[in-house]
């Protein structure tokens, strides 16, 4: 019988062609989706790495009256010992503007070997970074105060993603890694990694993994750090961080913003998940089209082969037997769309578009042929059984 | 072979109750070739789709065989049929999609055969009709006698008992219709096969062993 139903599909091939392909764009687009939705869920499903409750940020402009590099030690080291000493604090830390949850980035590239151009993040961080958002050491340790002292290497600690990109499954501990410049200077040696990290989904919910560097804030850099990470107690109330917000300001004499890291982490789930529910959004609609055109076109069917409805039921086709012939017919069509689809759907992982794992493509992959199937099954059932319904000899009338 | 018992049918509408046979009894024996006349809309074809088991009567009993159908589900009417009864149509009723071969094979699907076997037994009965040259054929590739003879291969492809003919040469010349005629005898004669023929015209009539009248759907010879 499935031999049967491919015959007949392949000599309507014309009046199929549009349903076929319509089922195949149906395809491509629930694809994508499913592509988009394991890839989130995939990154859901991987652990944040750090603890984001009870860690807010303070945002401020460094104050512009403060010109050398020791009276910018000396403000940070008064500013964070005020901060410290509130009750309501456990640490804190001084960072870059790339906090957890934030749009801003800071990124180079780093190599290793013959692992060349590595992008990763860079992080700024003070020695109590690690504490204020309890990240976990894989390997190695944090930065002490003896990293302070200036040697031939900048000390950084990576973490795990980083380390497999540049090093693979060799240890990591004591290497020396180069920061790449412009494509015509050689990349120079720079950086010893003293620690691996575990991984921090610092992005969001939503984000991939990504490559990561910390490096400890030299006084460079404390002319452009305008960020504090503070780990209140549980207790922190809307009140304290009136005082706190307060505090700040008069010290710093600029205007500062406090933000709740699991607040800013709400706002940039909901901006990953924008092109999701976009494209939730468009695909809900051509399938809604879809389903009402494949109904549509189903009902059409049985109502212009009456003849041949009743001619198979004269010939020893039982009702069931024309319900299930419909739907295979309809089945038929969409696994040569489906095929089809296959066929473009696979050059995803294996031409490595967007970088994506090949396991995400695969199961989008199979969810799309799935959701197909069942979208086609579900609109020829009814159909299917109102044609099995069809009394022969009224049928056999048809002309 | 058959034997029809009381038989009645009514039609009913919202509005309307349309008498199609009136109590028609008759026995067809086994072999038998049998052709029922009568004006348009008298019952014939109603009553060739109840000895077909494609409708239902109203009143009365059939028996095919030894077999009463009444209580037969539609899966075992739709065997029943498949087995037992070869359908030729007026308008050949042929799927247009379907090459020559595959419309013979159709009945053949509903049974448990290989295609190897579908093929050759679809083979076969296009040999029994002559038209070996034409499997590969569509049926819009063909005249209305060869179509005619595609239906007829059709309805002996599984080698029923019985092959119940509606009005088969109506649609033809009467060089095809005799034709068409001919070899229903030869069903007939050669393998035994009992025929029930519906047919407007006396001379076809006139070839077969024995005929029925009906008027107003009651049977008056």
């Amino acid at each position: 019988m499935i031999r049967h139903l491919f015959k007949l599909a392949w000599n309507k091939k014309k009046q199929n062609f549009l349903l076929i392909t319509e089922m195949f764009v149906s395809f491509i687009v629930m694809f994508a989706v499913f592509t988009l939705m394991v890839f989130y869920y995939n990154n859901y499903k991987t652990s944040m790495g750090f603890d984001y409750d009870n860690v807010w940020v303070a945002n401020y402009t460094p104050p512009q009256n403060i010109t050398t590099t020791d009276s910018f030690q000396i403000f940070h080291q008064s500013l964070g010992n005020m901060v410290r000493s509130m009750p309501q604090v456990n640490d804190i830390s001084f960072t870059s503007a790339n906090v957890p949850f934030a749009m801003s980035t800071n990124s180079t590239e780093v190599s290793f070997g013959n692992n060349r151009h590595i992008r990763t993040n860079v992080y700024q961080t003070e020695n109590d970074y690690k504490k204020v958002l309890n990240l976990k050491m894989a390997e190695g340790r944090w930065f002490t105060d003896a990293d302070k002292i200036t040697g031939k290497y900048t000390p950084v600690v990576i973490n795990s993603k980083l380390k497999e990109s540049l090093f693979g499954n060799t240890a990591a501990i004591g290497k020396i890694i180069r920061e790449e410049q412009f494509d015509e200077v050689p990349p120079a040696d720079k950086y010893r990694v003293i620690g691996v990290a575990e991984n921090m989904k610092d992005k969001g919910d939503y984000q991939e993994v990504e490559n990561g560097m910390f490096v400890a804030i030299d006084t460079g850099w404390m002319r452009n750090a305008g960020n504090i990470l503070i780990h209140v107690k549980p207790n922190a109330d809307a009140a304290f961080e009136g005082r706190l917000s307060k505090a700040l300001s008069n010290a710093i004499g600029t205007s500062i913003e406090i933000e709740h890291l699991d607040k800013k982490l709400q706002s940039k789930n909901l901006l990953m998940l924008v092109p999701l529910i976009i494209a939730l959004i468009v695909a809900g609609f051509l399938i809604i089209n879809v389903a009402l055109g494949l109904y549509g076109v189903l009902w059409y069917n049985i109502n212009k082969r009456k003849a041949e409805i009743g001619l198979r039921r004269a010939v020893g086709a039982s009702g069931a037997d024309v319900s299930k012939q419909l739907v295979g017919e309809a089945l038929v069509l969409a696994t040569i769309a489906l095929i089809i689809g296959t066929f473009f759907a696979v050059q995803f992982p294996l031409l490595n578009v967007f970088d994506l794992p090949a396991g995400v493509y695969i199961t989008a992959l199979l969810l799309a042929v799935l959701f197909i199937y069942l979208l086609v099954l579900f609109c020829a059932l009814y159909p299917g059984r109102q044609a099995a319904a069809i009394y022969p000899a009224v049928a056999l009338h048809e002309e | 072979m058959i034997r029809l018992q009381n038989i009645e049918k009514v039609y009913r509408t919202d509005t309307v109750e349309t008498l199609a046979l009136n109590s028609v009894s008759l026995d067809i024996a086994k072999g038998e070739f049998l052709s029922v006349m009568g004006p348009s809309g008298c019952g014939k074809s109603t009553l060739l789709n109840i000895m077909g088991l494609l409708d239902m009567p109203t009143k009365g009993e059939i028996r095919i065989g030894d077999n009463k159908t009444e209580n037969l589900t539609d899966k075992q009417l739709a065997q029943f049929r498949n087995k037992t009864i070869g359908f030729i149509f007026q308008s050949y009723h042929l799927i247009n999609d379907l090459k020559v071969i595959d419309n013979v094979e159709l009945p053949l699907l509903y049974r448990s055969l290989s295609a190897k076997e579908r093929k050759e037994l679809a083979g076969k009965a296009l040999e029994k009709v002559g038209l070996s040259n034409r499997v590969k054929h569509f049926p819009t590739q063909l005249s209305g006698g060869q179509k005619q003879r595609v239906a007829i291969a059709r309805a002996i492809v599984g080698r029923p008992e019985i092959i119940l003919a509606d009005e088969p040469t109506g649609n033809l010349d009467s060089a095809m219709g005799n034709e068409i005629m001919d070899i229903l005898l030869q069903l007939n004669q050669r393998d035994g096969t009992t025929i029930v023929m519906v047919t407007h015209d006396e001379n076809m009539a006139k070839k077969t062993h024995r005929l029925v009248r009906l008027f107003d759907g009651s049977q008056v010879q």
